[in-house]
């Protein structure tokens, strides 16, 4: 009998302590591959296992074991997770549901505008950090408090990097880098948002930037690119977008930028309606109702908007809350505010995100339908036909 | 290539073998360079199995427990004879820029 023979013999009664092991390190592996390989790699492990006994003193044989043990398990669970990742890639290779909406040319028109306009939204919103459109908007309005803010904090650096990084290399006609570069910034932005004493994710600043990049990062990668999106922005078009970027991120962009510091008690200066008051609140949402109609007007500017309105809806509840500072006092004893939270801030968003899958899913399925009974009704009609013919 | 591909296929070259004979002959060939274990194994066939290098071949129950052989497919020997002629062009080119006897080119 050969080695595995005899450690197999051992081992067909009641597993041992050892088998039990490996059974419970196989349940890492995908289903369908246990189904196939679990008996087999069992029966190797335990041959290997055996295979690699040492005759020796006890606390030296027991060590080495332990050793193998550790290997094999750590063998055992890299194994799991390379099959596993392959078919993680496999499975988004032939799901194609991300390519074939983006298949659609009017899709990838707005993918592709929209891999211009979110880089730049994104560029605004990192200049807002250091108060740039923000000492801009104070010149203008005569302002005299808004100062440039040089101090970066561990929070601002996912947008202070990320934000000009994608907005370059998207110029630089480096699509997938700068979509990958936009993923991990709104990882970042995940990450250091996660402490709560930052600010968390119930800021609607912080939403926008998260969303805001994920939209970068989703138009990057499914659309021909920044080129085209310009090709198919029309002068007034992108004049537009420039000077609604503009004026969103000067007058709005960031919690601060609109209201101030928000604790006057802590010493504070509360800056509510004095940067740009009522007016400001009135040009925002001018500007915002202005690109929406614009965007009404052909099939590929529609998709825009409702693509842009991802990122743009937790905006909504930095207006109301700016608003309701301007037109009713401080923020605290302002009635009537809105409170931001998670679920208010992203549900949206993500909704509207699987909605436009879900459409254009439908939409191809419909397409697919009429396109085969169009065929069927083309196609000869067989013993009849020729009858008829 | 890499090697642990390499060496499965070269295992495999000369006939079919269950995971056990695959492992103790890549350590048999590398000189026990290589050892591979139970999740690298199969890990590898999985892969070699999808890429159509690799197939399943007769199974047998051994003291109860089921063992699957394995053989090489046309096109893995293909590759595999590939990779012979990649490694033996590149090896000549080492020798005889170092001036080792075998050197050709």
């Amino acid at each position: 009998m050969t080695r595995m023979g005899e450690i197999e013999g051992h081992c067909t009664g009641r597993p041992g302590a050892r088998e039990k092991w490996y059974r419970w390190l196989l349940a890492l592996y995908p289903r369908d591959h246990r189904r196939e390989h679990a008996e087999e790699m069992v029966g190797v492990l335990l041959a290997a296992a055996g295979a690699a006994l040492v005759p020796g003193p006890r606390p030296a044989a027991w060590a080495l074991r332990l050793g193998q043990d550790t290997v094999d398990s750590a063998d055992l669970i890299a194994g799991a997770l390379r099959i596993r990742g392959r078919m993680t890639l496999k499975r988004i290779k032939r799901a194609r549901w991300l390519s074939r909406t983006a298949r659609d040319q009017r899709w990838r028109d707005a993918l592709a505008v929209v891999s211009v306009v979110a880089p730049l939204l994104l560029l605004v919103a990192a200049l807002a950090e250091f108060s740039i459109p923000q000492v801009a908007a104070s010149s203008i309005t005569g302002h005299p408090h808004w100062r440039l803010d040089t101090y970066i904090s561990a929070s601002d650096l996912p947008l202070a990097v990320g934000a000009p990084a994608v907005a370059v290399l998207a110029l630089l006609r480096r699509r997938r880098s700068a979509a990958l570069v936009a993923v991990a910034t709104a990882i970042g932005l995940i990450v250091v948002e996660a402490d709560p004493a930052i600010g968390g994710y119930a800021s609607p600043a912080v939403a926008f930037s998260i969303l805001l990049a994920g939209t970068a990062a989703a138009a990057l990668q499914l659309s021909p690119g920044p080129e085209r999106g310009l090709a198919v922005l029309t002068g007034r078009g992108a004049a537009l977008v420039g000077a609604g970027g503009l004026i969103l991120g000067g007058f709005s962009v960031g919690g601060i930028a609109w209201l101030g510091h928000q604790n006057p008690q802590l010493g504070f200066t509360s800056f509510n309606s004095e940067v740009a008051g009522l007016p400001a609140d009135l040009l925002i949402a001018a500007v915002l109702v202005g690109m929406a109609v614009f965007c009404l007007r052909t099939p590929v500017s529609r998709r825009v908007l409702v693509l842009l309105a991802i990122p743009v809806l937790p905006y909504a509840f930095l207006w109301q809350e700016k608003l309701a500072g301007d037109l009713l006092g401080p923020l605290g004893a302002a009635p009537g505010v809105i409170p931001s939270t998670i679920p208010l801030l992203y549900l949206p968003p993500l909704i509207l995100a699987c909605l436009i899958v879900a459409g254009t899913r439908l939409a191809r399925h419909r397409s697919a339908g009429r396109t085969r009974q169009v065929r069927s009704r083309a196609a000869p009609a067989g013993p009849r036909g020729a009858v008829r013919a | 290539m890499q090697e642990p591909t390499f060496l499965i296929l070269t295992a495999l070259a000369a006939g079919a073998q269950h995971g056990y004979g695959i492992m103790t002959d890549v350590a048999r060939i590398s000189d026990g360079r290589v050892r591979l274990r139970a999740g690298t194994l199969y890990a590898a066939l999985d892969r070699l199995k999808a890429d159509g290098l690799v197939t399943g071949d007769k199974e047998e129950i051994v003291g109860g427990r089921l063992r699957r052989y394995y053989r090489i497919t046309d096109e893995g020997t293909e590759e595999l004879a590939a990779e012979v002629r990649r490694l033996r062009a590149n090896a000549a080119v080492a020798a005889s820029r170092l001036g080792l006897a075998g050197g050709t080119a």
